[in-house]
């Protein structure tokens, strides 16, 4: 049995935790959702339409807002109750938080980013990406049970959920000690009010330091809006202020997979292109012949992007008109 | 404040890493060791909040003696004591091993300095494994609070605040100290040394933190490698060079087109 830590954001499990909950059936024989906070119930109920076996609810006001102190600590708690084989979260920056704290108070092993997970007899192994992705590595993990998180993608949704499906919803009460809680968040402040879905996008229209400024990142949001796509971007055109950071691909942002991911001005260093070497077809352009990017293009451009974009933007005009 | 700030070398990001066939591991010989990123972000903001608010800020790290080339540069960079926690039996150390070895040898460390650490800083993660595990882990093994994406901090009455990285923003969270802190980066990049801080450095000692009690069971790693291999590699397509821009942007929409890209 394992226990998938289903995270819920705007009242809703996160894309990731939805994926788990179909997809390690594959692996295991059972999967219980464990959902922590006030809208734990609604959310249970959304994991076991999605494909959890059973779900555990965790409320009550110590469980309001996510605190990486109290929900450790409840996770630890259920796991220890139900002894599973392993406690796997999504890999987000909560899930990847949590996971080394989890374990630690299970004395047990644990992984971040995991990209693959399989049974081999008794023994599971789990291929966490290193070196900028350049390196898989296969490994086993020791303990009982073992902690986990698995980046999204790696396991497929289910094609409906079965909003009828009847499971055991059960209710824990947990208490954690006040000495445990030990940080506390006094504000959320929200600097980036748009919503950027990168993880989805089919279409990612990304510019990096070779754009030059934010009036020509808005042109690549001119042709993201014809294409139907999201403006990605490069961490140097984050820092320089020309876009938000939640367009940020790579090692430090999002890991995207787009049916069509298009580089203005992208160089290629291997943090970006761990965040977009899965794109089924990449187009870059840049005046560098030599840059790496064109390594991993399917179609590269040489040439200036003051003189390329204009010609995309209006020839696709015409294409999705 | 006592600041310490945990650094590990790894070898230089900026350098693709390949798998060598023949012994089935990465090959790691030619690429020069560098500080891990993060945690030269980490060394900045410590050199920061002591500048600004007075205290110390020592640098450790478990490795060999090959870890005194990043320790020295880390002196020269605003730390002011170096320590290099050594044994051979740390070679094969995971995250959980290495969790479980700093919170034996921090309180050595502090008793070598006389003071007790009020933050503790880890990188988010290494560049290497991009695990982001053993701060956090340490953190429980030590008993402290933990805070992960750090990208600044402050004193307050009763320990600090800290400005948490965010999906959306940040946030304002406050901590008792000591604590352990694992910093992101900051919107400021590490400062150079200087010929002075440079030749300073290298008249330091990094001192040797060795013979910790430790119990061989907690040292012994608990992630075990089957195998170590390249991901499938994309095959470079076509590049199109020429000076009419207008003809080579057309033929690339049109074998866009012709892939069903769009
Ligand atoms: C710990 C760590 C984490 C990181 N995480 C990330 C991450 O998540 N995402 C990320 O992107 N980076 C990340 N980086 C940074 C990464 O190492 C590179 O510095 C960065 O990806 C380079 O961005 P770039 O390609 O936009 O800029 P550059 O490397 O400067 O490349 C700009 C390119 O634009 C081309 N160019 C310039 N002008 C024009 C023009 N007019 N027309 C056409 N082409 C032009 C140039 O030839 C060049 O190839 C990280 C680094 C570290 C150390
Ligand atoms: N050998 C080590 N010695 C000291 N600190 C380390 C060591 N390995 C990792 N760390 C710290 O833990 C952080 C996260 O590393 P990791 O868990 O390997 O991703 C690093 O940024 C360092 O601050």
């Amino acid at each position: 049995m394992f226990i998938v830590y289903v995270e819920v954001a705007e009242g809703k499990p996160v894309s990731v935790d939805l994926e788990l909950v179909n997809g390690l059936k594959a692996v295991t024989d059972k999967v219980t959702a464990l959902v922590i906070g006030k809208d734990a119930e609604a959310a249970a109920k959304e994991a076991v339409a999605w494909g959890a076996d059973s779900a555990i609810v965790v409320d009550g006001e110590q469980f309001e807002k996510y605190n990486s102190d109290a929900y450790a600590e409840a996770i630890a708690q259920v796991a220890k109750e139900n002894a599973p084989e392993a406690v796997i979260l999504g890999a987000t920056q909560w899930g990847k938080e949590l996971v080394p704290r989890v374990a630690a108070k299970l004395a047990t092993g644990c992984a971040n980013d995991v990209v693959g997970l399989k049974r081999d007899g008794d023994q599971l192994i789990f291929t966490v990406p290193a070196y900028s992705g350049n390196v898989l590595t296969d490994m086993t993990i020791e303990g009982n049970p073992v902690v986990a998180s698995v980046r999204g993608g790696t396991f497929s949704k289910a094609d409906a959920a079965d909003e009828g499906k009847a499971a055991d919803i059960a209710k824990k009460d947990i208490t954690v000690d006040a000495s445990l809680i030990r940080a506390q968040v006094k504000e959320a402040v929200e600097e980036i009010t748009e919503s950027v879905n990168l993880e989805d996008a089919d279409v990612i229209i990304a510019g990096g330091r070779g754009m030059g400024s934010a009036e020509a990142f808005e042109d690549l949001q001119k042709l993201a809006d014809i294409m139907g796509g999201v403006v990605g971007c490069s961490r140097p055109a984050m820092e320089a202020g020309w876009i938000s950071r939640a367009h940020q691909v790579g090692q430090s942002g999002k890991i995207v997979a787009p049916k069509l991911y298009i580089a203005f001005g992208i160089s290629g260093s291997t943090q970006h292109v761990t965040g977009m070497v899965g794109s089924k077809y990449i187009v870059a352009v840049n005046k560098d012949e030599d840059a790496p990017i064109f390594d991993i293009a399917d179609v590269g451009i040489v040439g200036n992007v003051k003189d390329v974009l204009p010609i995309f933007i209006e020839e696709m005009s015409k294409r999705f008109a | 404040m006592e600041i310490l700030v945990l650094i590990k070398q790894v070898p230089d990001d900026s350098v693709e890493v390949t798998v060598n066939p023949s012994t089935g591991a990465p090959d790691l010989a030619e690429i020069t060791p560098v500080v891990n990123a993060f945690d030269t972000y980490a060394l900045e903001m410590a050199a920061r909040f002591k500048e600004a608010n007075g205290g110390t800020v020592t640098v450790a790290s478990i490795g060999g003696d090959e870890v005194d080339t990043g320790l020295r540069n880390c002196l020269s960079v605003g730390a002011d004591k170096a320590y290099l926690i050594k044994d051979d039996s740390f070679k094969d150390a995971d995250s959980t091993a290495k969790a479980y070895i700093l919170s034996q040898a921090i309180p050595k460390i502090e008793e070598a300095n006389g003071a007790k650490f009020d933050m503790i800083f880890t990188g988010l993660e290494a560049t290497d494994y991009a695990g982001g595990l053993t701060g956090p882990q340490m953190a429980e093994d030590l008993g402290l609070g933990c805070v992960t994406s750090v990208i600044a901090v402050d004193p307050a009455d009763n320990g600090v605040t800290i400005k948490q990285e965010t999906e959306s923003g940040y946030n304002v969270v406050e901590a008792a100290t000591p604590v352990v802190l694992t910093v992101t980066k900051p919107d400021y990049d590490p400062r150079y040394p200087t010929m002075k801080t440079k030749r300073a450095a290298r008249k330091m000692t990094i001192a040797r933190v060795e013979g910790l009690d430790l119990d061989a069971a907690k040292t012994a790693p608990a992630t075990k490698v089957v195998k170590q291999y390249a991901p499938p590699k994309r095959q470079a397509g076509v590049k199109l060079t020429g000076d009419d821009i207008n003809e080579i942007t057309m033929k690339a929409i049109g074998m866009m087109a012709d892939a069903k890209a769009i």
